[in-house]
């Protein structure tokens, strides 16, 4: 039979929960007809009636379909065709909510789930396509869609600039500031840090959908920190691919911002910004060695909600997989580790998340205690994650490593990083 | 290792043995069905234990054969427990001054087996016909009471108590007492009939009409009380140790009885069912003067007790495989949302039945209800999900009330099979594991699900499959022997039953040869003079192998690869391999048509087409196989752990198969002959099972310090702690024995059993020194009990702990325990 949907695509929908409009409808495949989407729909909403909560399901060939209700006005249902590589359910339910998140930080909480013009709002969302798109594509080449982490770029010294940042928000009467380079924290103020992740990463998705290199005024509503009341996002692009951001008040207007405060406080950094795309690609300062045979790897920083996520670079020899791949097969490891093992990195307590969200299915079941270490080979690649109170990191490794010598390998490789970095 | 065996309640030194049939598959008469098969030259009046197998009677009438028998002791055994019971608090019948509270949890009155129907059909006849008994009733009562009152319905009970509060304190001595009576008996040694008749025979009970003459003197003399005036020496009546001279009978099981009727209701018992085998005689309960009773409390009140209490102790696998009393368990998971529901996606728009694609669906409880609701959800998600994505769908989960259940999908031809259980009992991935081997093993019984589901006949089967899957599902642990203990390890289970193998057990090359030789002489179908061939005839079937479970492991196998995994996943449906590993059972012999997967496939053996081909009566033809499951032999008593599965073809080159076939005496007396030369070596086997395991193993939570707090809190520890709750000093024993049964029967593999016995037997030195940081472990076991010498193991001595308790050291951990 053939598929509407092409192999390995992605869909994603979005209806009004109550009367079921179709709001949106993205996905790199040709649309689905209105049958579909109508029936799709009407499953979820006839269960609903009868006091069951659709949520997911499952085909044998790898498809799936993952519906979820959001304040109960916005209905999203992500649908995967077949064949497209084991896409887990963990991953569709990040799409959803990073889609949720996408709308209520374009258009506002209110718009949304008091929408009385349908109409309307189907034109109002047109303004989040970008943004939902990066999500549905994976998000470049960040994990944070995935995490939940902001993505960090870690500088040899971060020290001037974080100073520079400091007093420019400060001057900026603002305390949420932000220098981004190619969608990658590089620094940010105290109470940036203390906003949820999940708006760290969007907000960094945000400003990577921005074109051009003029600075902006843009109003955002924050998913939790002030989800109906929007604030102003002021983006200034100090170098192409190094933006700088803050949120504020009505205070400033863009014109002042720009004109006074921006050249006098990064001009005499202008040097070190370039260093720092230098590095873009590999996220690491140049002092820190990894072991040649480390492909990529993902750290996440448990207590500060923080990931540096890097691949080796393009010339890998025959036989290795290619970075995209390598990026990939992390992706694919962290949702398999995380899902079955180490625990999504909010777990905190491991008690607390059992009770969190009825639909995740607790793998952990099993286990009397708290795995701390797992690794997985592949035809493909070899891979270790290792799990520490403060840390989680993902290595991807290749097949010639001898699996014996993965876990020292890990465990060096950790120590090297958060003594050289201090992340 | 042993300390099951040496801790069996009754010794097995009785040679006969209690026959319990399963008749749940049949609705019919017994005595229609056992005139079908080959052995239909015996009549029902041929009675005698040489001639007639004893599952002659249970044979269905297509066939079909699943008899199960306990050895007489562990029968015996649960009954003195039950005796022991009723003095418990957690007795069902309660008195108070006014009124009998009748404590049901939830609907026990309806729960009756089927087995018992018949005698409920009795009795109720009986209080038809029988006005005069009625009053005969009444005038007791009046006798002592002095107030004439109308017949009563029912519910003696109630009236009784009601109407006469009086003689509420002269209740007490009403008694309840299980015997065991076992009519077949009467068949082999045949006392006369004399006088006595079958109160004397069977029950053991002299009673001598004329002695009675005149000592109650009132109105009804026609139908006299049943004075007990006499024993007969090592009769049911004198075993049970409760009955006394002097005492009056009043009621068996649910029927009052007087010398009138008492013939009639005796003669009523049906054989050694389930049910009845072991009747409740109630008597006036014995006053402490002696012999001689006086004439108080005449009064014929019968106590409404649950048989419910009687049969706690009994296994409840067991229970489930006889089929009798499901509801009980099915009512305890009734909250449970779990269903199986098989839908055709064919609907019928002009038909406007509501649930018309419904084609079958178990159970009916409320949770399941709720789920049957939503079954639009499935068909149309089936339907769907093939357009869009391009797969079929296996699996869905959806929230019903704030619960995760997964469902899981098999798409067979027009029709769908749908399965759905609670997440938290059956994770997504075990569930496809569950319902793929669902599906074939109802292949394998019927050939395909169309034939399975679409057959009226079936449906009572299929509930008792089901039954007993989500029971294995969803509380496994109320399948094993301890009531109370706490659920067994769910994730060592779920991947035990998950792997598509079956547990072998390797044994020494001697021994192996032996049993190779033995089951190929079996195999050879050379009879002697048993044989078709002797007698010039067609053999009726061709041996296509057979396979041999010990205690649950695969020992021996001579069938295809694919036809063991059909065999063995429906001795895993069925629960039969942990089974045999209790050594309650007497005898178990199944005989059915199956189906075998491996011809189903079209191939070269093209009878596949055929197989599936769907139709009523589908005879067997060729390709068709015969099982025959026939695991212990009931003559040699010691070790009864063989489990030997056939594979027989009919109407292949051998003669066609027309028609049904029942199962034929002579080959299961050859399974039988096989199995009994096969018990000389079950020595080696044992000890194949009890040597350690070649690289030590041992658990890694041994060697945590947090992981200690999880060992003491273990089922082992658990299981023991609720053992030796129970306060009924009859009843130990056999829990403590039987906790250890059931300690075996878990086991994953040897080399865990051998850590687990570890850590259950008395600590000696070595460990002593070592496991002292664990002697704050007895705070898992609850508080209650603290188990003074219990200890870890140290994971490092395990390969030298294989020592089995002995008698005497169980002995004196149970006395510690005390």
């Amino acid at each position: 039979m053939c598929a509407m949907l092409q192999a390995g695509s992605l869909h994603l929908l979005c209806l009004t929960a109550s009367s079921g409009v179709p709001l949106f409808s993205r996905g790199v495949s040709r649309q689905l007809p209105f049958s579909v989407i109508g029936s799709l729909n009407g499953v979820h909403m006839f269960g609903g009636g009868q006091g069951a909560v659709l949520s997911c399901c499952e085909t044998d060939s790898g498809g799936r379909v993952v519906w979820k209700v959001f304040q109960e006005s916005v209905m999203l249902i992500a649908v995967n065709g077949e064949q497209g590589g084991a896409v887990d359910d963990f991953q569709l339910r990040r799409l959803l909510e990073n889609t949720w998140n996408c709308m209520v930080l374009v258009l506002g909480q209110d718009e949304l789930v008091n929408a009385r013009n349908v109409e309307r709002l189907k034109r109002d969302l047109r303004s989040c396509y970008r943004l939902i798109d990066l999500f549905l594509e994976g998000a470049g080449d960040g994990m944070g869609d995935l995490t939940h982490c902001a993505d960090c770029l870690l500088v040899p010294q971060p020290g001037p600039l974080q100073e520079a940042l400091d007093t420019f928000t400060q001057a900026s009467e603002s305390e949420f500031g932000c220098l981004l380079v190619h969608g990658k924290v590089v620094v940010a103020t105290e109470k940036w840090w203390r906003l949820a992740p999940q708006e760290v990463v969007l907000l960094s998705a945000l400003v990577r959908t921005f074109s051009g290199s003029s600075s902006c005024d843009h109003p955002v509503f924050l998913p939790q920190g002030s989800p109906t009341v929007p604030l102003r996002l002021l983006r200034f692009q100090l170098l192409p691919g190094a933006d700088l951001c803050v949120l504020c008040g009505p205070a400033p207007s863009l014109q002042t911002a720009e004109s006074q405060l921006v050249a006098r406080f990064w001009c005499p950094l202008v040097e070190t910004l370039r260093g720092c795309l230098a590095l873009s690609g590999r996220c690491l300062p140049g002092s820190v060695k990894l072991h040649g045979d480390v492909l990529g790897l993902l750290l996440i920083n448990r207590e500060s909600r923080r990931a540096v996520s890097t691949v080796t670079p393009g010339d890998t020899p025959p036989g290795r997989p290619r970075p995209a791949r390598c990026r990939e097969l992390l992706r694919l490891f962290y949702v398999f580790a995380a899902t079955r093992y180490l625990g999504p990195e909010e777990a905190g307590v491991p008690g607390e998340r059992r009770q969190g969200d009825p639909l995740e299915e607790d793998f952990t079941l099993g286990f009397s205690h708290q795995p701390l270490q797992c690794y997985l080979v592949t035809e493909e690649c070899k891979l270790f994650g290792l799990q520490t109170p403060q840390h989680q990191l993902y290595l991807l490794m290749p097949v010639s490593v001898p699996t014996f010598a993965l876990r020292s390998l890990a465990t060096r490789t950790l120590s090297a990083l958060t003594s050289s970095t201090g992340f | 290792m042993t300390s099951k065996d040496v801790h069996r309640p009754h010794d097995s030194s009785v040679c006969d043995s209690a026959k319990l049939a399963d008749n749940s598959e049949d609705e019919g008469d017994d005595s229609d069905t056992g005139s079908t098969g080959s052995a239909s030259s015996y009549s029902q009046s041929d009675y005698s234990d040489d001639l007639e197998p004893e599952w002659l009677d249970d044979v269905q009438k297509n066939g079909e054969l699943f008899y199960l028998e306990l050895s007489e002791g562990e029968e015996e055994a649960a009954l003195a427990h039950a005796g022991a019971l009723q003095g418990l608090p957690t007795n069902h019948v309660r008195f108070s001054d006014k009124e009998a509270e009748v404590i049901t949890d939830g609907g026990k009155h309806k729960e009756k087996g089927k087995a018992e129907h018949k005698l409920k059909k009795l009795a109720k006849i009986l209080r038809k016909k029988r006005p005069s008994q009625r009053r005969a009733e009444g005038s007791w009562g009046a006798g002592s009471g002095g107030q004439a009152h109308p017949p009563h319905p029912t519910s003696i009970l109630k009236n009784q108590v009601g109407q006469r509060p009086g003689v509420v304190v002269q209740q007490r001595l009403l008694k309840e007492v299980y015997v065991y009576l076992n009519p077949k008996r009467l068949g082999s040694c045949s006392p006369p009939l004399g006088k006595g008749g079958l109160l004397e025979a069977l029950v053991g009970l002299v009673h001598r009409p004329a002695w009675g003459k005149g000592e109650g003197g009132g109105v009804g003399q026609q139908e006299e009380r049943l004075t007990v005036h006499g024993l007969v020496p090592s009769s049911p009546a004198i075993k049970c140790a409760q009955i006394l001279i002097g005492d009056v009978l009043v009621a068996v099981d649910d029927v009052d009885v007087t010398s009138e009727n008492i013939e009639r209701v005796l003669s009523c018992i049906p054989g050694p069912m389930q049910e009845t085998a072991s009747c409740r005689l109630l008597y006036r309960g014995p006053l402490p003067t002696g012999l001689a009773r006086p004439e108080g409390g005449r009064h014929p009140a019968a106590l409404w007790g649950d048989p419910e209490s009687r049969r706690v102790q009994r296994s409840q696998l067991v229970k489930l495989l006889w089929g009798g009393d499901a509801v009980e368990l099915q009512m305890s998971i009734g909250h449970v949302p779990h269903i199986v529901m098989y839908l055709t996606l064919r609907l019928d728009s002009e038909s406007s039945r509501e649930d018309q694609e419904i084609l079958y669906q178990y159970p009916v409880s409320e949770a399941s209800l709720q789920l049957k609701g939503v079954r639009g959800i499935f068909l149309t998600l089936c339907d769907m999900l093939e357009n869009v994505t391009g797969g079929q769908i296996i699996s869905s989960s959806l929230l019903l009330s704030k619960q995760l259940v997964h469902v899981g999908y098999w798409k067979d031809g027009d029709n769908l099979l749908v399965l759905g259980l609670p997440a938290e009992r059956v994770p997504l991935l075990h569930l496809k594991t569950v319902i793929g081997g669902v599906v074939r093993t109802l292949r394998v019984m019927y050939g395909s699900l169309d034939r399975a589901f679409c057959e009226s006949e079936n449906g009572p089967r299929l509930d008792h499959f089901f039954c007993l899957l989500f029971q294995q599902l969803i509380q496994p642990s109320r399948l094993s022997d301890s009531p109370g203990a706490p659920p067994p390890d769910a994730s060592s289970t779920l991947f035990l039953d998950g792997l598509p193998a079956v547990r072998w057990l390797t044994l020494p090359p001697e021994i192996k040869v032996e049993i190779d030789t033995v089951l190929s002489d079996f195999e050879s179908s050379d009879f002697g003079e048993m044989s078709e061939d002797f007698f010039g005839m067609r053999r009726l079937y061709v041996t296509l192998g057979s396979c041999l479970f010990y205690k649950g492991y695969l020992i021996a196998n001579h069938l295809a690869k694919e036809d063991l995994l059909d065999v063995s996943l429906y001795c895993q449906h069925y629960c039969l391999l942990p089974l045999a590993c209790e050594q309650r059972i007497g005898q178990l012999v199944i005989w059915r048509e199956v189906f075998p997967q491996r011809r189903a496939t079209p191939g070269p053996r093209a009878a596949g087409g055929l197989l599936r081909a769907p139709g009523p009566l589908l005879p067997p033809h060729r390709g068709t196989g015969r099982l025959s499951v026939c695991p212990v032999c009931p003559v040699v008593p010691p070790q009864r752990h063989f489990m030997q599965c056939v594979l027989l073809e009919a109407g292949g080159c051998a003669a066609p198969a027309v028609g049904v076939q029942g199962p034929d005496c002579v080959y299961v007396d050859q399974v039988k002959a096989t199995l009994l030369q096969l018990e000389g070596l079950d020595g080696g086997i044992e000890e194949r099972l009890a040597t350690p395991p070649a690289p030590c193993l041992s658990c890694a939570d041994w060697f945590l310090p947090a992981g200690r707090d999880a060992v003491a809190s273990s089922p082992v520890f658990g299981r023991l702690a609720g053992a030796v709750k129970a306060p009924s000093p009859a009843g130990r024993r056999g829990l403590f024995g039987e906790a250890a049964a059931s300690l075996r029967g878990r086991r994953p593999s040897p080399q865990r059993s051998l850590s687990d016995s570890g850590s259950e037997g008395p600590g000696d030195g070595r460990r002593d020194s070592l496991g002292s940081g664990a002697s704050d472990g007895s705070a898992g076991s609850g508080g209650l009990f603290k188990i003074p010498r219990k200890k870890h193991p140290n994971p490092f001595y395990l390969g030298t702990l294989k020592k089995s308790l002995t008698e005497r050291e169980t002995e004196d951990m149970y006395n510690t325990m005390k």
